[in-house]
């Protein structure tokens, strides 16, 4: 009952969020409507760190406490995760056609970056099923989030070291909705819908967790059921006809 | 195509991905709960 | 001290099993190095016939041969594991686990090292670039990406040995996170070989230093869990 409530909130809130950042708040002088996009851009980037954290501390969380529920957390997080990192690419190439001309750019390390968490968690969540077995499962996205994690960091210096040697009109960058020097209508704005969309990434995350736990109990009936199922051993050895 | 259109389908597709999702959860969720009762 | 000094002899003798294994399946070593060749020969035709075309792309081109080459070295250096489950009887042994790891990521390290540095050569002759000139950076690069994709591969190689669709897994899991090594060993090598105008040159090994260390603990923490399904 309180998810619900939860959802129904993050719904209004979303919708909210999205009329201020698309007819309340007034382009931008430089970038014209299109910097509108980063609202929800820079809001699923922070959303889908967020979620790759969460399944590396999860993943850290099964191998110290070997409680399957710290799975169920960690492929909610992969899972959510990939979902808000394609629409921070998505939304980063929409921004791009408008601002630089192009859909995609090398030197921005946001994008290259994200690209990569996308090729990571993917990668993830194909490794997970390929496991049946839900403890080794679990074992292995475990370390393999926590190995993702730790690449990102590096990920991220490198692009920004690779940019570093050319220079990038301040204008025409994204950071600019983030620039402490932005008028707090952009900041206000900016702030309303990562709230927003955090709040449905908090009800997204609850669902899928307990979705996970569904399986997970699923799962275990099913071997239940092969195991009771299976033919009875007489006392000879033998299987019984 | 226009500013304006980079904005929509920018738009549109995070909230339309957001919604889409939300209804394939609630569809397994139903899913694994039916099996629970045909048990 | 000792302790560690048992977890190095371990590790050591780890090595030298895999290294023998290997030079004694010559034939899978030999193979890897063709690969690597034909791989730079496509490139040739794929990107040529313009040599100063190639000149300029032949440190990404041979960094890419090196990873895609080693990719599958190391999934076969794992797959000696496999073969009468040799990787039950190692996690039997009460050993420390990262001395398991390190044993396999040192043997991966100097399959990788004689690797890069073939691959170095052919690159040389095939795109008309001097290595020779600035062989000492250029060492120095192919030790710490050799070291990286050592680190790596004996990594993600122990997580998709048993899996069904391991040949495609590997590859998949191990590209993303290899991308800043190789951003740093392409960029070492283009900055080495056109002399280091602007002194850049030490940034971009610290780079691929720091992956190295980063990665060798992470992989050395994590492998043991592997070990103990």
């Amino acid at each position: 009952m309180k998810t619900r409530i939860l959802g129904i909130v993050a719904l209004a809130a979303v919708a909210l969020a999205t009329y201020v950042a698309l007819a309340v708040v007034p382009a931008d002088l430089n970038q014209g409507d299109a910097q509108r996009i980063m609202y929800p851009h820079v809001a699923s980037a922070w959303l889908a760190y967020l979620s790759f954290g969460v399944t590396a501390l999860a993943g850290i969380g099964w191998l110290w406490r070997r409680d399957l529920r710290f799975d169920s957390v960690a492929v909610a997080g992969a899972e959510i995760g990939v979902i808000f990192t394609a629409f921070a690419i998505w939304g980063g190439m929409m921004w791009g056609r408008p601002i630089w001309g192009v859909y995609w750019q090398w030197e921005d390390p946001r994008l290259t970056t994200t690209a990569l968490l996308l090729a990571l968690y993917v990668g993830y969540l194909l490794l997970r099923r390929l496991t049946d077995d839900p403890d080794r499962r679990a074992t292995r996205a475990a370390i393999v989030g926590i190995v993702a994690a730790v690449d990102i960091p590096i990920v991220h210096f490198s692009v920004e070291w690779w940019r570093g040697l050319h220079q990038t009109a301040t204008i025409a960058s994204p950071d600019r909705v983030l620039n402490p020097a932005a008028p707090m209508v952009f900041v206000g704005t900016l702030l309303g819908m990562v709230a927003a969309l955090t709040l449905a990434w908090a009800y997204l995350m609850i669902r899928r967790y307990q979705l996970a736990e569904a399986e997970l109990g699923r799962e275990e009936r099913a071997r239940i059921e092969r195991l009771v199922s299976s033919r009875p051993i007489t006392t000879s050895g033998e299987v019984a006809r | 195509m226009s500013d304006v259109g980079f904005v929509i389908a920018a738009y549109s597709v995070v909230l339309g991905g957001l919604a889409l999702y939300t209804l394939t959860l609630w569809r397994r969720l139903r899913a694994v709960g039916r099996d629970d009762e045909g048990t | 001290m000792s302790a560690l000094r048992g977890e190095a002899r371990v590790a050591l003798a780890i090595c030298r099993k895999d290294a023998l294994a290997e030079l004694r399946g010559r034939h899978a070593t030999v193979s890897t190095l063709f690969f690597a060749a034909v791989v730079l020969l496509l490139f040739g035709f794929a990107l040529g016939p313009d040599s100063a075309r190639l000149a300029a792309a032949a440190p990404g081109l041979l960094w890419l041969a090196v990873v895609f080459a080693g990719i599958l070295a190391m999934g076969r250096l794992h797959l000696l594991e496999t073969d009468d489950g040799a990787l039950e009887q190692l996690a039997l042994y009460p050993v420390a686990r990262r001395a398991i790891y390190a044993g396999k990521a040192l043997a991966g390290f100097v399959a990788m090292l004689l690797l890069a540095l073939l691959v170095l050569g052919a690159v040389g002759v095939l795109f008309a670039v001097d290595v020779a000139s600035a062989w000492a950076p250029l060492l120095a690069t192919t030790v710490l990406g050799a070291l990286g994709v050592a680190a790596v591969g004996t990594f993600y190689a122990g997580v998709t040995v048993r899996l069904r669709a391991r040949e495609v897994m590997l590859p998949l899991l191990m590209l993303p996170v290899l991308a800043p090594l190789l951003l740093g060993a392409v960029k070492a090598t283009s900055v080495a070989l056109a002399g280091d105008p602007f002194g850049e040159l030490g940034a971009w090994l610290q780079l691929m230093l720091a992956f190295d260390v980063v990665m060798t603990v992470a992989g050395a923490a994590t492998y043991g869990f592997l070990l103990e399904d």
